[in-house]
């Protein structure tokens, strides 16, 4: 459930499914690769490109051979499907992440705009 | 075995390496290239043997990467590269491959791989080749990327600052970037509509191209504002006393 540092990031994530990925952090979840092999693992991080990072992974190559890879990163470019698991509920993991950049976007307490939290001190 | 063709000799990056790994064996499809550096740089990634060739990887060529500790797949542990593209092998003096012989799979045809393995003699540098080259990666995002939404170019969208100034109206372009994405043709009507807009009671955006209900209501009454007066320009047979 992080949320980017990155201005761009939490906009392209804002606006694009990526956020439901995002929501996936700590699932064992398989990725479909371009290339038709398959990743089962646990995810770490998904970026606003598609970037996922998984750990404790059972690798399918393409040829079928099954192997355990500690940790793998794919690039965004190369996911062809990610198997959302069941015990996600889609729409909660989507409101979430919502919150979470909205929760980092406005925290400091500006004097405009939506705050999800009372200012904590005066200025 | 003799040299690989695609083995070049060249300096060792000197700038952004992110990690430096010595005393690392290459293997290509199953083949051992030596043992030499990787240098896992912003800008590529190389090795190079210890006799000075060795060869680069473009990240954006780089399908995956991965740590891989699973002895029965593989017997030492290593960072494992797959790479969209096809590495030219030893001409086959000493009869066909057999091992590891993924390039000439009929199947590749479409789409070339090649599998990269890099071993460290140190095991525990694993984690930070890894790690390094995820961010590596990361600066490379893919230029292919079919969806335009993600057309971030010029000044980073300061999306804060936009919704703290457009209130709850949704928008996705500044407006310099809105700007940047017009044709000669774009820009003539945006002036045009913004002129109208000044004009218009409803001043309360200024990003030309969001229509709210006024300014969809002026057009429809046939061009002529009841609100406001019509901006010179509009038409040009059209006669305006403002």
């Amino acid at each position: 459930m992080e949320v980017s540092h990155s201005v761009k990031e939490r906009t392209i994530a804002e606006n694009s499914l990526v956020i439901l990925l995002q929501g996936l952090h700590g699932h064992v979840t398989t990725v479909d690769l371009r290339d038709e092999s398959t990743a089962t693992g646990r995810v770490t991080n998904v970026d606003a490109f598609m970037n996922m990072r998984l750990a404790e992974v059972t690798f399918t190559d393409r040829r079928g051979a099954v192997s355990r890879l500690d940790e793998l990163f794919v690039t965004g470019r190369n996911v062809r499907y990610v198997h959302i698991p069941d015990e996600v509920d889609i729409r909660a993991t989507i409101e979430r992440q919502l919150q979470a950049i909205h929760r980092v976007r406005y925290f400091g307490g500006r004097d405009k705009g939506r705050k999800e939290f009372p200012r904590a001190k005066h200025k | 075995g003799g040299a690989m063709s695609f083995l070049k000799r060249f300096p060792p990056p000197a700038e952004g390496v992110r990690h430096q790994q010595p005393d690392t064996e290459a293997v290509l499809a199953g083949r051992t290239l030596g043992a030499g550096t990787l240098y896992i740089a912003e800008s590529r990634l190389s090795w190079l043997e210890n006799s000075g060739v060795g060869f680069s990887l473009d990240y954006p060529t780089i399908s995956l990467h991965a740590v891989s500790r699973d002895l029965n797949a593989y017997p030492w542990e290593h960072l494992y590269v797959m790479v969209n593209a096809k590495f030219e092998e030893e001409e086959t003096k000493e009869g066909p491959m057999a091992e590891g012989e993924e390039e000439e799979d009929s199947d590749d045809d479409v789409e070339p791989i090649a599998e990269f393995r890099f071993v460290p003699s140190d095991k525990s540098a694993l984690e930070a080749m890894f790690s390094a080259m995820c961010e590596c990666q990361a600066l490379h995002p893919d230029p292919d990327d079919e969806d335009s939404d993600n057309d971030y170019e010029g000044e980073e969208y300061d999306v804060e600052a936009h919704e703290l100034e457009q209130g709850d109206i949704p928008t996705f372009y500044t407006y310099e970037e809105g700007l940047s994405h017009l044709t000669a043709e774009g820009q003539a009507t945006l002036e045009r509509l913004e002129g109208m807009l000044a004009q218009s009671v409803s001043s309360q955006y200024n990003m030309a191209g969001v229509r709210t209900e006024d300014s969809i209501r002026e057009f429809e009454d046939g061009m002529e504002v009841d609100i406001a007066p019509v901006v010179a320009g509009q038409f040009e047979d059209a006669e305006v006393d403002h």
